[in-house]
């Protein structure tokens, strides 16, 4: 079964201006890499070289942080909804 | 649209907080605000950088339905020394290019607060109208 995913925010801009899609995938990065192969470019937003989160990107798997679950190889149930939230962040 | 009593809420917000920075979210409709919803600045340096609380974000993000751009009309921080316009650091990290930033500065009294929209690095500031 495809995950919903949403893309609140800049993000949306690097899936063709979808805020909300499916995809497949058992892991966050399995699911991001799904959407890079649709949205070429997609996965370096969202991932650094090493495969991680990078630190202005905040995954949610329902409403656990994908951090406090392995990070990008946090699995991602069948069903499951996940937000790829750009941090709002700032300063002087 | 920023109603006069939310913009108050706003500075009321950004005064609580100093030497820190405040932030927080507008909810609305398009580009009505209607409602002002204080944000928990989660950075370690907060007295010269805000990061609204991520959870807190998606809280408020899952309650937009599908469309996020249209009912989170904007992102309010304050400048507790500085002046009212974006920094440098602001536009590095300006990650909502549908969402109007408001700014407060502190330096003067009485505070100033500005609009902007911050796209692709480029910084317009916009008219904002009170009701």
């Amino acid at each position: 079964m495809p995950v919903t995913v949403r893309l609140p925010g800049a993000l949306r801009d690097a899936a063709g201006g979808e805020t909300k899609l499916s995809a497949s995938g058992g892991t966050v990065r399995d699911v991001i890499a799904d959407i890079d192969r649709r949205h070429p470019g997609f996965a370096s937003r969202v991932l650094d070289d090493a495969g991680a989160l990078r630190s202005y990107v905040n995954v949610y798997i329902g409403d656990e942080d994908a951090r406090d679950r392995g990070g990008s190889g946090a699995a991602v149930p069948d069903g499951s909804e996940v937000m790829v939230i750009p941090a709002m962040a700032g300063g002087r | 649209m920023l109603p006069r009593k939310l913009q108050d809420e706003i500075v009321a917000h950004a005064r609580e907080s100093a030497p820190k920075e405040c932030c927080g979210l507008l909810f609305g409709d398009g580009d009505v605000v209607d409602r002002v919803v204080r944000g928990r600045n989660v950075h370690p340096t907060p007295e010269t950088r805000y990061e609204i609380d991520p959870s807190q974000l998606r809280e408020a993000l899952v309650g937009t339905d599908d469309d996020p751009d249209r009912f989170l009309v904007g992102i309010y921080h304050s400048h507790p020394r500085t002046e009212p316009k974006p920094s440098a650091y602001d536009v590095a990290n300006a990650l909502w290019p549908e969402q109007v930033y408001i700014l407060t500065s502190l330096r003067f009294e009485p505070p100033e607060v500005f609009a902007y929209r911050i796209k692709n690095g480029v910084v317009t500031k916009i008219e904002m109208i009170e009701s």
